[in-house]
């Protein structure tokens, strides 16, 4: 097995939302709290793409890297996930993160005003016996253990979000690219190499 | 399941995957941490504790099986 | 000990932090834009009523956390309760608790997918800002109170009232929401109380398409799939915004695209469909006519139309021609609704070139005064590619709540029994042999016969049937006295200022709904007693079929019992029939189970049943529960692009038996995925248009061209629609059998009951019971035969006012008198002080007037405040920055206080306001007028609190997408 991996079809991604419900409605995620979230650039205007960030289970995380409680892990199928009863609440992960992943809940808990962390689990569930209520109220449910993919990407209204093993989804992705018959239209490559808005503005003046 | 959870050796396997790289004199795409220094409590892996009770062979499967509901490719040309 | 592991990850992420803070810092999408100004406010409220911690303990309010291990998984399948796609969904139940939902990979429509909504629907199963049992208002307060004394109390005041004013002076508004079942028994409850006033929000969602539509070629429908769009080569939204009003449709249309289809979005506003777009095209609010004959103008230029396909198989076209040529060239067009000519012959060739090539519109298309012309305009488009009958081409109107469509077939309809048989006694005489009643008896419920067979009161003008002067309502029964609210929101009526002083004029006010708080808040605002609310259920709580907007039936299991001590709205009918005693008749063929409380409850399987025996206009009559419970289960053998199944149990049957599945259960009409097709022979789904406008009209013959009848048809010309007559003319009379002889002597294809004569005509000799004729481009009993643009009431443009005046005045129309001309007048120069265009619209987050949507916390997160949508241009002409709270004030004086959202995505001129949102009243929380505990967590102002008058001049459709207003700082 390979390791797990997110993918957000910009082309396809419509911001409708539902996998920001979808995870609400799997794990009960309080109000506040967003283990993923649909971003928009040039809202309004010729050129808007969405994509659906949560945890990207980065390969070399970042969060993992400063942890000052070590309380993060990498599962051998590539998920990051970390163990709340050692997580001291201190934001540091958030700092690190490219993908503002890392949530803090509001209420009591231990360590000032902010909660332990919460993130995204890839639907894995947690350090605390499978399936077991522990596990489900820490960190939600263990779809992972049931054979079943992160529910966001199953319930994808286009099916543009996409999880599961990384040769998988790049199989998928790709058929899909060669069909449109252009570059790689997903979003970041743009973005990544620049050019990308300098390019939109220029079509935006070019339509005016 | 045997109610004990089993520990993830994460160096035992990470180790593994270094020397499988480093035959092939390729450079580890992965940082690698030691054990011990993740710090909290022991993890099972997707197919122990669950539905599949240790058959990673049909965990891969089932997942493969459920990854094809995400391509619409499949049901339409 | 914060010391970073890994100098190069630090880097790194330091590194695309900044990247992806530079994105997002340019822009101000949505919900950044909410949570910036409002986030704090909403969240620091609901902290308390919300599970809020994962590190806690176990919280109760979250029944799925404890009980999701526990107990027996039982998998139910449901269909989507919001928009009319039908996405499927399991619901996995434990010991009665929904604790999870699980995709339906197996489903045609949705493949698994969902939009928020759909993905959101567990919430449902927790309902923690639902009405938990009957209240009452007194002295201004709702109060607890038993389900006994809500019947008494309501069913003595309703009595009292028919035995005072008649039976006309009651109002019942039903629902879309409603399954097939209820909304059938809804229309059989009103017309044993004995009035047509009752109506449901296909009024004020597509009756103008229903209305135009199937004037124009037979049924007001669909014509295709959203699976069809994937055979698509090109795709026109005109007033549709797919991606936020149905975003599993974009699953289709964006394989489609991918498969290089293209897309043209033509809408007032860059929706997030636009984005989607090859071609976005701005007109004007209100222009479609202009821009769809404008289309034409450059088809007809260049000789695209398809000449065999109008010779055939159109009537009209000619007449249409001359109009086109004469007046809707280039400048007058772009005079009109502002798009120049390169725009106008880009679009019009890719729908030439790209054929078959569809049109999809919606509310931005039907909710206007001249929405039945708007459409018109869209049907005659299609006819001349010769797009209509074709698998890839079609009308693609995609219709709004999850039941609409069935509830428009069957359900509560103010100028048609079950089927759109009319009101004639004839009509009213086939149903009563359906129903098993005497025809005297129903006669002898309504206040005469005259009434019985006139059209009522429409949901958008009830509150002139309040308001309005006794003697100008065109009913003996005067001003309405009654209204039963039942599963309808109050804010999706236009005029929402008046509508509190209709309430307050009200004897009595009845709201029966799972969310009744809009209407019971803003009751509550205005009178101190003389309103009950009734606990009902929602679909997820009881069984039965929905129509998706494709013609598709769906069957519902239950998923958990009523919660609370709701009730399901069929229930809830029987018991109000025994209250008014009639509940024999009321369920004279139909079984009566006990629920758990011993309450009697209608089997919904024997109203199916009921429903096939007796809808054969439509072809209601082969989707038996069994066929369709066969179709659920056997999702996986159906194909995605033709929803035919292939092999298996249902072999050759297409998804859900879209009607029209003629014939009985027995005869396997497979259903008709494609209206109008001839590439098909009829017992395939395979049809042509209707002859329902006589055979001839001028000496011109109505019926279609020799050559042009369906695939296999033993006549291959035109013909009428089959009679007994027909039958026996033709020599086919005694291939009926001895009992169907019985049945259809003296009948027709509709009232035979037997269903020998659809049996005979299909699959004897493939032919169409409804006949074979021409699609007419000029409907002559229309007020414009030829589609006319007419300025919309308000009008931003005084010069367009004089040159496309509204129509006159009518006196009597639908039992009101309906102002145009002398409204237009009167306001034609009002845009001096209200210059902007007020257009409203969907949110992908909520669904109709949104209490239900909006008390979902997973839901309300999304969109936590009411907002308007101005160009930068007219935000800083009124002196207003982004975020800021502005008053929205239309010509009605009604002031709409909402956060300012300063975006390119409407032109200047224009403000967009979403529908979805209430409990905000000019500017104050309506919160305390809530029944307690029942207030949705998100409340906003109501954009139709403000809207103004105008209605169509077939439908009684209110003109909701233009209007004025003005805007300033708060």
């Amino acid at each position: 097995m390979g390791r797990m991996k997110f993918l957000c079809d910009a082309e396809r991604c419509i911001e409708c939302n539902g996998c920001v419900t979808a995870c609400k409605n799997e794990h009960e995620v309080p109000w506040g709290v967003n283990r993923r979230r649909v971003v928009t650039m040039n809202d309004g205007v010729p050129g808007e793409r969405s994509i659906s960030v949560a945890c990207m289970h980065c390969s070399d995380a970042p969060c993992m890297a400063v942890c000052p409680t070590d309380c993060f892990y990498k599962t051998e199928d590539g998920v990051v996930l970390h163990d709340k009863d050692k997580c001291i609440g201190c934001g540091y992960c958030f700092y690190a993160c490219p993908f503002g992943a890392p949530q803090f809940p509001n209420g009591p808990a231990a360590f000032g005003a902010r909660g332990k962390m919460d993130k995204c689990t890839f639907c894995a569930g947690g350090p605390e016996e499978t399936g077991s209520a522990a596990e489900y109220e820490k960190y939600g449910s263990n779809r992972l253990a049931d054979g079943k993919l992160p529910l966001c990407a199953e319930m994808c209204s286009t099916k543009a979000l996409i999880a599961g093993d990384a040769n998988v989804v790049a199989d998928i992705f790709r058929e899909r690219v060669l069909r449109r018959g252009t570059g790689a239209e997903v979003w970041g490559w743009d973005a990544a190499y620049g050019g990308g808005e300098r390019k939109q503005e220029r079509k935006r003046e070019g339509q005016s | 399941m045997s109610g004990k959870l089993k520990s993830i050796t994460l160096a035992a396997l990470a180790g593994t995957a270094l020397l499988g790289l480093s035959a092939c004199s390729e450079v580890p795409q992965v940082t690698v941490y030691e054990q011990g220094q993740y710090s909290g409590k022991a993890d099972t892996r997707p197919w122990e504790g669950g539905a599949f009770k240790g058959d990673r062979a049909a965990w891969e499967k089932a997942l493969k099986e459920r990854s094809r509901g995400q391509n619409e490719y499949n049901r339409i040309q | 000990m914060l010391t970073k592991k890994s100098a190069t990850a630090a880097t790194s992420a330091r590194r695309l932090r900044g990247a992806s803070a530079r994105q997002l810092g340019q822009t101000m999408d949505r919900r950044a834009f909410l949570k910036r100004s409002g986030l704090g406010v909403g969240a620091g409220a609901l902290a308390t009523q919300l599970p809020y911690n994962f590190i806690g303990a176990a919280d109760a309010a979250t029944p799925a956390g404890a009980a999701r291990a526990e107990g027996k998984a039982e998998i139910r399948r449901t269909i989507c309760t919001h928009c009319s796609v039908g996405c499927a969904a399991d619901a996995v139940v434990r010991n009665g608790v929904w604790v999870h939902q699980e995709p339906v990979f197996d489903s045609p429509i949705n493949l698994g997918a969902h939009c928020a909504k759909g993905a959101a629907l567990r919430e449902h199963g927790h309902g923690e800002y639902r009405l938990k049992y009957p209240m009452k208002l007194v002295d201004g307060k709702y109060q607890k109170i038993s389900w006994e004394q809500a019947l008494d109390e309501v069913g003595d005041r309703l009595l009292k009232i028919r035995e005072e004013s008649g039976p006309d002076a009651a109002y019942f508004i039903g629902s879309s929401k409603h399954n097939n079942e209820q909304a059938y028994l809804l229309r059989k409850f009103v017309s044993f109380w004995g009035t047509n006033n009752t109506d449901h929000q296909a009024r004020i969602c597509h009756s103008t398409t229903v209305a135009g539509v199937a004037n124009t070629w037979g049924y007001g429908a669909m014509t295709n799939s959203y699976n069809d769009m994937q055979n698509a080569k090109a795709m026109l939204f005109i007033g549709s915004n797919a991606a936020e009003a149905h975003p599993v449709s974009l699953l289709h249309i964006l394989h489609a695209k991918e498969n290089g289809a293209k897309m043209i979005v033509v809408d007032p506003r860059f929706t997030r469909t636009a984005a989607k777009a090859h071609q976005y095209i701005r007109i004007r609010s209100g222009t479609d006519v202009p821009f769809l004959f404008g289309l034409l103008y450059h088809i007809f230029q260049n000789g695209w139309e398809d000449k065999q396909y109008i010779d055939d198989r159109v009537f009209g076209m000619d007449k249409i021609r001359e109009e086109v040529l004469a007046k809707w060239t280039p400048d007058q067009v772009e005079e009109a609704c502002g798009v120049p000519e390169d725009q106008m012959l880009l679009a019009a060739r890719t729908m030439a070139e790209n054929r078959p090539s569809t049109i999809v519109w919606c509310m931005g298309q039907t909710q206007h005064s001249i929405g039945n012309a708007m459409v018109r305009a869209s049907c005659i488009l299609q006819l001349a590619l010769g797009n209509i009958g074709k698998s890839g081409g079609g009308a693609n109107i995609f219709r709004g709540h999850d039941n609409v469509q069935g509830a428009t077939d069957v359900g509560p309809n103010p100028d048609s029994l079950p089927g759109y048989y009319g009101l004639a006694a004839g009509s009213w005489k086939h149903w009563c042999g359906v129903w098993g009643v005497d025809y005297e008896w129903v006669k002898g419920r309504y206040a005469s016969q005259a009434l019985m067979e006139k059209s009522g009161i429409t949901v958008s003008r009830w509150i002139d049937g309040v308001l309005e002067n006794k003697d100008l309502i065109d009913q003996p029964a005067g001003n309405l006295r009654a209204v039963v609210y039942w599963g309808h929101a109050p804010n999706s009526q236009t005029r929402g200022a008046e509508m509190v002083e209709a309430m307050k004029a009200l004897d009595t006010l009845v709201v029966i709904d799972p969310y009744p708080s809009a209407t019971a808040s803003m009751a509550a605002m205005v009178r101190k007693d003389g309103v009950y609310l009734l606990p009902a259920c929602t679909q997820f709580e009881t069984t039965g079929s929905a129509t998706a907007s494709n013609r598709s039936l769906q069957w519902r299991e239950k998923v958990i019992e009523p919660l609370f001590e709701s009730k399901p709205d069929h229930t809830i009918m029987y018991a109000f029939a025994k209250k008014f005693g009639w509940a024999d008749e009321f369920v004279k063929n139909i079984k009566l189970d006990k629920d758990a409380q011993g309450w009697d409850e209608p089997n919904i399987e024997d109203v199916l049943r009921e429903i096939n025996r007796g809808t054969w206009t439509i072809g209601y009559t082969g989707q038996s529960p069994e066929r369709l419970k066969l179709h659920m289960k056997n999702m996986h053998t159906f194909d995605v692009k033709t929803l035919k199944a292939v092999g298996g149990p249902c072999d050759g049957d297409y998804f859900g038996l879209p009607w029209p599945c003629f014939g009985t259960p027995e005869m396997k009409h497979p259903g008709t995925p494609n209206l109008y097709d001839t590439s098909k022979h009829v017992m395939d789904g395979g049809g042509n248009f209707r002859a329902n406008f006589g055979v001839e009209k001028d000496g011109v013959s109505l019926l279609a061209a020799e050559g042009s009848a369906s695939k296999g048809a033993d006549l291959q010309m035109g013909y009428p629609e089959f009679d007994h007559v027909l039958l026996k003319k033709l020599g086919w009379w005694d291939e009926l059998t001895e009992a169907e002889k019985a049945a259809a002597e003296g009948k027709n294809w509709k009232t035979d009951v037997s269903g020998g004569i659809q049996r005979v005509v299909m699959k004897n000799h493939g032919c169409h019971p409804f006949g074979n004729a021409k699609a007419r481009a000029v409907v002559w009993n229309f007020p414009d035969p030829i589609p006319q643009h007419r300025e919309p009431i308000y009008s931003p443009r005084p010069d367009m006012v004089a040159k496309y005046p509204t129509h006159d005045d009518k006196m009597k129309f639908w039992r009101l008198p309906t102002l145009y001309k002398s409204m237009q007048d009167k306001v034609k120069d009002i845009s001096k002080d209200y210059p902007l265009i007020m257009t409203s619209g969907r949110l992908v987050e909520y669904e109709g007037g949104g209490e239900e949507t909006r008390s979902n916390p997973w839901l309300a997160e999304l969109q936590q405040e009411m907002f308007a949508e101005v160009n930068p241009k007219d935000a800083n002409d009124a002196g207003f920055r982004n975020g800021e709270y502005i008053w929205v004030e239309s010509p009605t004086k009604a002031k709409l206080k909402v956060r300012a959202q300063v975006t390119q995505r409407v032109a200047p001129g224009t403000v967009f306001l979403p529908f979805h949102f209430s409990g905000w009243w000019q500017g104050e929380d309506m919160l305390k007028f809530y029944p307690e505990g029942a207030a949705p967590i998100v409340r906003g102002e109501a954009v139709n609190t403000a809207t103004t008058y105008g209605y169509d001049s077939v439908t009684m459709m209110q003109e909701t997408k233009t209007t004025l207003c003005r805007v300033s700082k708060a």
